[in-house]
């Protein structure tokens, strides 16, 4: 596809979520049939710290689901309970319609959650490729014996990944460092990367924690682009944390609002700018 | 001008994906077996086997094996020696115990059984990390030692204390034992060595390897996204010992022929592979044969060069070389921290290039 066209169908998406967005108000809330992942009650501390307070929202299937909040609000704290890295200590998860018992991370994974980190976490020492193809760990499986003699089921396992991996480094145009070690790549690149193993693993559910971080207006709209066209053309389920509020007024669907653990806020962009109790959080109140 | 890929166009994933994806390094890795199967074998005598090929075979394997765990899974083992003595003792209890069954499955069975200690071991890492982990693998390597000491049914009761392989024969020919001629055991060691080597290059690009390196480069995120760290880290622990252990039981079996474990298989030794793999690269295949390459032939080259041709006494020469391995070693350190292999990488990469540097 010529990049013009690309930049064109985003743009048009884009104007596409907008008109979505001014049906979905009328819409009544009752309509919950078709949540994906909905989280009830959960409450999280740390010894006396108190991270996460009677939190309950709901994400449904094929929505941008933001959460935003100032720092320290337990934003990154819910991510990591829902793919399971933290287990509250209160309150139930319920994925796919079924609730969730105290899985490790990695069975959560295989689940279909996926999720990209706040810091960079790629494998520094590996290739561009490989990370992708570690990150469709989850959907390969083979014995130890055949891979050791790269025949049968394991090299046809590799060739069969390996195409669907190059759909996606097609899809974020980084056929040039396929072979580069990710540690010698610059940051926005390494998080385009990061971007890629994540959805390498095709998951149901795709957690982006600050995807946009310390990256300039370019490379948020190449980022924006990116996160738009994986919720339309893979039809992902997104979940993203960011703090630049005028992206995340643009592409979410819905938005909650954390403040010292508690949940302040939660509705369509329109309700939440509007909100007397997250400008507040935000710009913070005059004490006189 | 002579290596490079340029012109080389891959059409097909399996094409990009085989082992050696450029066309000269096939070549050459094709010469260096064919060297080393037809023709050492028509020159090698006593004394090239005995202190050159040898000795470099066996610490080749258990280079392999440890930068399997500590190169590519990142877990930090200071056990070597412990394992090559289980590898060792296991070898000798099967041989002895079943008089009948051939060297090579003796040697590939030593292997399972060290492989099995190996994930015993292992265990702590799920627990503990980095130094901590190398503190809790110490433990194995003094703990194995002394039970090899302290049970009398581990060498059969003999008076010395001492193990001492039996003849064994592959077709008629003596593989261990006083009577095995050199270019034999040559053979069986360099047959078992290429062979894990291939095994070892074909794991690490495979899922298996792929996460042992997510563990190593950031263990949180691995799991996160999907890799077991429990079966990631015990499996490299089980590759890792059976190379070891493989690599105990061919210098027990066919190398020294008899051994004691406190002088054979002491934390010298465990220090000594582990030198290998940081001279010769972490986490690189061709790094483990250069490091062991380099810290088992250099002392031998030197004192050929020095005793045999400049004739220099033995004693100056012995120190001199203590000081010159010493020196090099700090000199390849500063010059390239990730070792050997990393400085042919580069020198690969200019070498496609070259002659235009853009």
């Amino acid at each position: 596809m010529a990049t013009s066209e690309l930049y064109l169908c985003a743009y048009s998406t884009l104007s596409q979520k907008q008109h979505d967005r001014d049906n979905q108000v009328m819409m009544p809330d009752s309509v919950v049939d078709d949540v994906l992942l909905s989280v009830k009650n959960i409450s999280l501390s740390f010894g006396g710290v108190k991270a996460l307070e009677n939190i309950s929202f709901d994400i449904r299937k094929g929505e941008i689901r933001a959460i935003i909040g100032p720092n320290g609000a337990g934003k990154s704290s819910m991510l990591n309970v829902i793919n399971g890295f933290y287990h509250p200590q209160d309150g139930e998860v319920w994925f796919k319609g079924i609730r969730r018992n105290n899985l490790k991370p990695h069975q959560i994974a295989r689940q279909g959650i996926s999720r990209t980190f706040q810091n960079i976490a790629l494998f520094k020492g590996m290739t561009t490729l490989d990370n992708l193809m570690t990150g469709r760990i989850t959907r390969m499986n083979t014995n130890m014996f055949w891979q050791a003699i790269w025949y049968g089921r394991a090299e046809r396992q590799e060739i069969e990944h390996r195409e669907r991996i190059e759909q996606i480094i097609d899809f974020l145009k980084i056929q040039s460092i396929r072979k580069t070690p990710v540690g010698r790549l610059p940051y926005g690149l390494q998080k385009r990367v990061e971007l890629g193993r994540a959805l390498a693993a095709d998951a149901d559910l795709l957690l982006l924690d600050e995807p946009m971080a310390g990256m300039n207006i370019e490379e948020k709209e190449d980022m924006c682009r990116y996160v738009l066209d994986v919720n339309e053309q893979f039809g992902t389920t997104i979940a993203l944390i960011e703090h630049d509020m005028g992206v995340v007024m643009d592409i979410a669907d819905r938005v909650v609002v954390l403040d010292y653990g508690r949940k302040i806020g939660d509705g369509v962009p329109d309700e939440i700018r509007n909100n007397q109790t997250v400008i507040d959080a935000y710009l913070g109140v005059s004490h006189d | 001008m002579f290596y490079r890929e340029a012109g080389e166009f891959k059409t097909s994933y399996p094409a990009d994906q085989q082992i050696f994806p450029i066309a000269l390094d096939r070549l050459g890795v094709k010469i260096v077996l064919v060297f080393a199967f037809l023709v050492v074998p028509f020159i090698i005598d006593d004394y090239w086997e005995k202190s050159v090929l040898m000795p470099f075979l066996v610490w080749s394997m258990a280079a392999l094996g440890l930068n399997i765990l500590i190169g590519y899974c990142g877990q930090l083992s200071l056990g070597t020696g412990g394992f090559m003595a289980v590898g060792a003792y296991a070898a000798y209890k099967l041989m002895t115990a079943f008089p009948d069954l051939n060297i090579f499955f003796v040697i590939i069975l030593a292997g399972g059984v060290t492989a099995l200690v190996g994930i015993l071991f292992g265990l702590p890492s799920l627990r503990i990390k980095g130094f901590y982990l190398a503190v809790a693998t110490l433990a194995a390597q003094f703990f194995l030692v002394w039970m090899f000491n302290k049970f009398p049914w581990f060498y059969n009761h003999s008076a010395s204390g001492q193990i001492t392989a039996p003849e064994r024969f592959i077709f008629g020919v003596a593989i261990t034992g006083p009577e095995a001629p050199p270019w034999a055991t040559y053979l069986f060691c360099l047959t078992i060595v290429v062979l894990f080597a291939f095994v070892a290059k074909n794991l690490t690009r495979s899922v298996i390897g792929r996460s042992w390196m997510a563990i190593r480069d950031m263990d949180i995120a691995a799991e996160i996204i999907g890799v077991p760290p429990l079966k990631a880290k015990l499996t490299a622990f089980a590759v890792s010992s059976f190379y070891i252990g493989v690599a105990g039981a061919m210098f027990f079996a066919v190398y020294l022929g008899a051994a004691e474990p406190t002088e054979a298989f002491g934390i010298e030794k465990s220090f000594l592979v582990l030198f290998m793999i940081i001279i010769g690269g972490l986490g690189s295949i061709v790094g483990s044969f250069i490091g062991a390459a380099f810290i088992i032939s250099l002392p031998v080259l030197l004192k050929n060069i020095m005793v045999g041709g400049l004739g220099w006494p033995t004693d100056i020469v012995q120190h001199l070389i203590f000081m010159l391995i010493g020196g090099l070693i700090v000199f390849f350190l500063i010059v390239e921290p990730h070792g050997l292999a990393q400085l042919w990488r580069i020198t690969k990469e200019k070498l496609r290039l070259w002659p235009f540097p853009h």
